[in-house]
């Protein structure tokens, strides 16, 4: 990288102003001020996601995020959307492993309504047989639309982790077994609700134009009043790792050609390798310049796509606490078979586990993570998105400003090491996902 | 709230008041134009050390000899120059923290790119050579063609492909805005030739736009702009595309795709497109009906019925038509019931003012998600660049709220009646043919029995 910008300025990196305090009923709270723009993000991340649904209950936390949609005692159904759309806002819900986040992007005018509005719905949510009914009906379309009427639907995120581990918490159907979610009741909902969703298990994220002072004002007032609860024990996820490559093969009837995923199980955050395999991931696959893309797509001809990395496709390195994969997905070249394909994947990691990564990838790795971290603090739900999930999953919010430092310090040897560790055959779980053999016709 | 379904526009108690949105203001817009046709604008917004990069290029999908070219040449671009290949242009553009896209829409071609904002220089050297000298190795081009025929066998697997290659087809016909995607046989026999012979005759600086966002001074960055992409040469002629002249049809085409668990159901109908007298009022009905959370479809068909996951409805603007559309999935046991839904709710719109507390939400809404939508580099930089092929600029953005606001419920209901009501739509549904059941009390129904092949 010597010799480049000649002469010229280099970006000096000044991290936004942050601020994080907690309020007496234990609600965690992160002021992230920008002002060059109009507009705020608010954000719940409650500690609350798939793994810890009931058995018997799969799919529920994600139902249960619909749910919040649907009304207060205060502000019933449908005027949560129409309050946040009328000050010319935007708004959504997501669900994943070990959180759930809410959030709205609305002009800088509406952040007292909108931190109303999550402090109402944290404490007087409206369940009810008939809301209940009728999102159940809701996420099925959903899991249809996404899942059983598409080809290749949910692979691999929703399946390879079902086959890869062996705990319920770890290993159940995410978005949830149909005869589950028509079995939902709102004793289910309630419980849920009084157990994960208080003040002390979430944290509330506002980002953009507001002055410190007067945000902690308005936090204080909507939220500070919400009753503390108590609060729910970290459940227990870690289990054994697999000692032998497992195979599984999975049909899909409208697949027209296959595709293969390798799950391994992946360090943990604050382990080691963690940030290690955050770099090798890049290396490995991002890009026509990455070495999966490089030697199998464009040298030797196997593959038409690769892609993969921690918790990929729906996540990053930072996105779970507890056991999560890092998943490579290939679709084969005709010709090549997926178990071709995973040979090829093989010889690639031994390859960098064994000779490391060159100085160049690694720093240009890092460019791309630097920019990638400049480019998320332009937008509000970027920022938002990225601050709400260190503070609710590792409860170190500052760490995403921190992270390009940390970033620096990672070294090839670290790279080749994590590799070694933990991308190796034995830990390894692989989905060959097939077309039937009948096709449905068409 | 039980006996009396709640409307969601009465007000309620103890609901902090939000202000008005606030306008769009883009300010220290500079403007050149390169003798060789190109024209640049750039807009300083410092916010972080980035750049966003956009070159668009009358050179879409619709043009050239066929798809199969013009869908090629956008996947070609990117295997690089004879001085670096595919893999040495991706870690050149890396190497400054960036990022390298190519895709097209009917009417043009886009380059999207982004860099650290120190990089800025060397950014323009690489994507100049890439416009000026793309090479398409053809053992690489192989593989782009294997990449391409591959996701055209996959789309046809989806329902909503077909759904929507027989809606554009039914009304736009012969129009190249109606061609479909290019079948095997035309992928297969499109070589190096004529990719070089699509950039030597149709991709050409006249009529290219460059769009830069981003910390930048925009003298400097019109400066380097025009140092990178001065030699790019290229005929003096635009491509054009001829004016539409929509068919459609009364008739719901049902195609049949046997073992589906849901139909996907499509209504468009061809409207006004940016610049158009009536596009703001499009807007805002497509918007009452199927924009976001507190629209119509959402409240009456998932919200209240239950039918649907994600209804919508959009204004989908094309150079020369806006083509608006409402689609949604349904479970099979309620195809019918849905569709006699989405019917209500066309008609209703064309035939009835919208209340006015809605049509302000609706206003409020669109306003405001275009605040959030410009606030950063990169979507300021992708708004300019789409609008710019309209020969419209940052003061029609400016301008857009105004306008909003500014319009009547009168004249909303004048355009849905004009353009969004049941009989001016044109349907096309996929799924199990027993799903169709019941829907030949709504229109007349034709059943196609297996996907078009062509």
């Amino acid at each position: 990288m010597e010799g480049e910008n000649k002469g010229e300025q280099r970006s000096v990196r000044v991290p936004p102003p942050l601020t994080t305090y907690f309020l007496d009923n234990g609600l965690e709270v992160v002021l992230s001020p920008e002002r060059s723009s109009p507009t705020v993000g608010v954000g719940v991340f409650y500690r609350a996601g798939f793994r810890l649904e009931p058995e018997g209950k799969t799919g529920f936390a994600h139902l249960f995020e619909h749910l919040m949609f649907q009304g207060t005692t205060k502000v019933p159904k449908p005027h949560f959307g129409n309050l946040i759309n009328s000050a010319g806002g935007l708004l959504n819900g997501f669900t994943r492993h070990d959180y759930t986040a809410y959030f709205e992007v609305l002009p800088s005018s509406a952040l007292e309504m909108a931190c109303f509005l999550e402090g109402d719905r944290m404490r007087s949510l409206d369940l009810n047989q008939e809301t209940l009914r009728n999102q159940v009906d809701v996420v099925k379309e959903e899991v249809r639309v996404n899942v059983l009427n598409q080809p290749y639907g949910g692979f691999s995120w929703l399946w390879l982790s079902q086959y890869a581990f062996a705990t319920y918490p770890n290993a159940h159907n995410y978005y949830g077994e149909f005869a589950d979610l028509e079995a939902a009741t709102v004793e289910d909902a309630k419980e849920f609700y009084r157990t994960w969703y208080g003040p002390g298990n979430a944290t509330l994220v506002l980002v953009g134009d507001f002055d410190v002072a007067g945000a902690k004002a308005v936090v204080d007032r909507h939220l500070g009043k919400v009753k503390s609860r108590q609060e729910p024990p970290d459940p227990i996820l870690d289990e054994p790792l697999p000692t032998r490559r497992r195979e599984f093969h999975r049909e899909d009837p409208l697949a027209p050609t296959p595709q293969v995923a390798v799950g391994y199980p992946t360090a943990p955050f604050g382990h080691e390798d963690h940030l290690p395999l955050a770099l090798a991931a890049r290396i490995l696959t991002d890009g026509r310049s990455s070495r999966l893309q490089r030697a199998l797509v464009q040298e030797q001809k196997l593959l038409l796509h690769v892609g993969g990395g921690p918790h990929y496709p729906i996540g990053d390195s930072f996105e779970f606490r507890g056991p999560a994969l890092f998943t490579l997905e290939a679709t084969p070249r005709p010709g090549t078979s997926t178990s071709e394909a995973v040979s090829a994947l093989d010889e690639e990691l031994e390859r960098l586990g064994s000779d490391g990564p060159s100085e160049t990838e690694v720093e240009r790795a890092r460019k791309r993570d630097l920019s990638a971290y400049h480019a998320n603090n332009d937008s509000r739900l970027g920022r938002l998105r990225e601050l709400g999930i260190m503070a609710a999953v590792h409860r170190r919010p500052q760490l995403v400003d921190e992270l390009p430092e940390l970033f620096n310090s990672v070294t090839p040897t670290d790279v080749a090491r994590a590799v070694r560790r933990w991308l190796k055959p034995e830990r390894s779980s692989v989905l060959h996902w097939e077309p039937s053999a009948q096709r449905r016709p068409r | 709230m039980k006996d009396a379904k709640a409307s969601g526009s009465e007000p309620l108690e103890d609901v902090p008041k939000p202000g008005s949105v606030p306008p769009v203001k883009i300010t220290g817009v500079s403007q050149a134009q390169l003798s060789n046709g190109v024209e640049i604008l750039v807009v300083p917004r410092p916010s972080v050390p980035r750049l966003e990069f956009r070159l668009s290029v009358p050179a879409g999908a619709s043009m050239g000899e066929s798809a199969a070219v013009s869908e090629l040449f956008a996947m070609g671009l990117p295997l690089g120059t004879g001085t670096m290949n595919q893999s040495q242009l991706s870690e050149r553009v890396q190497d400054l923290g960036g990022s390298l896209q190519v895709h097209q829409d009917h009417d043009r071609l886009f380059i999207q790119a982004a860099a650290l904002a120190e990089a800025e220089e060397e950014l323009y050297a690489i994507l100049a050579e890439l416009v000026t000298e793309p090479e398409f190795p053809a053992a690489d081009l192989a593989t782009e063609r294997a990449k391409l025929l591959e996701g055209l066998r996959m789309a046809k697997a989806t329902p909503h492909f077909p759904a929507s290659e027989a809606l554009q087809s039914a009304i736009y016909g012969d129009h190249p805005y109606g061609r479909s995607e290019p079948g095997e046989t035309a992928v297969r026999r499109t070589g190096r030739a004529a990719l070089l012979d699509f950039h030597q005759h149709t991709f050409t600086p006249w009529g290219a736009q460059i769009t830069v966002v981003g910390q930048v001074e925009p003298r400097r960055t019109i400066g380097r702009i025009r140092r990178a992409f001065s030699n790019w040469a290229g005929p003096r002629r635009v491509p054009q595309v001829p004016a539409v002249r929509p068919i459609g049809s009364d008739e719901l085409l049902f195609i049949s795709r046997p073992g589906s668990v849901q139909t996907v159901v499509m209504s468009a109908a061809s409207g006004p497109t940016h610049g158009h007298p009536d596009h703001i009022a499009v807007t805002l009905a497509t918007a009452v009906l199927g924009g976001g959370f507190s629209s119509r479809m959402m409240n009456n068909l998932r919200e209240d019925k239950g039918y649907t996951y994600s209804p919508h409805a959009r204004l989908e603007n094309h150079l020369r038509d806006g083509l608006a559309v409402a689609s949604m999935e349904v479970r099979n046991e309620v195809t019918a019931a849905a569709y006699a839904e989405l019917l209500y709710e066309l008609a209703r719109l064309a035939t009835t003012d919208v209340p006015e507390a809605e049509l302000q939400t609706t206003k409020s809404y669109l306003a405001g998600s275009r605040v959030i939508m410009l606030q950063t580099q990169a979507g300021l930089a992708s708004a300019l660049a789409q609008l710019r092929a309209h020969k419209l600029d940052h003061r029609y953005l400016e301008q857009y709220s105004k306008q909003l606001l500014a319009t009547t419920a009168a004249e909303v209901r004048a355009a849905a009646a004009r353009y969004l009501a049941p009989t001016v739509m044109t349907t096309v549904m996929v799924g199990d043919p027993a799903a169709a059941e019941g829907l030949d009390a709504l229109a007349p129904v034709r059943i196609q029995r297996t996907a078009r092949r062509r």
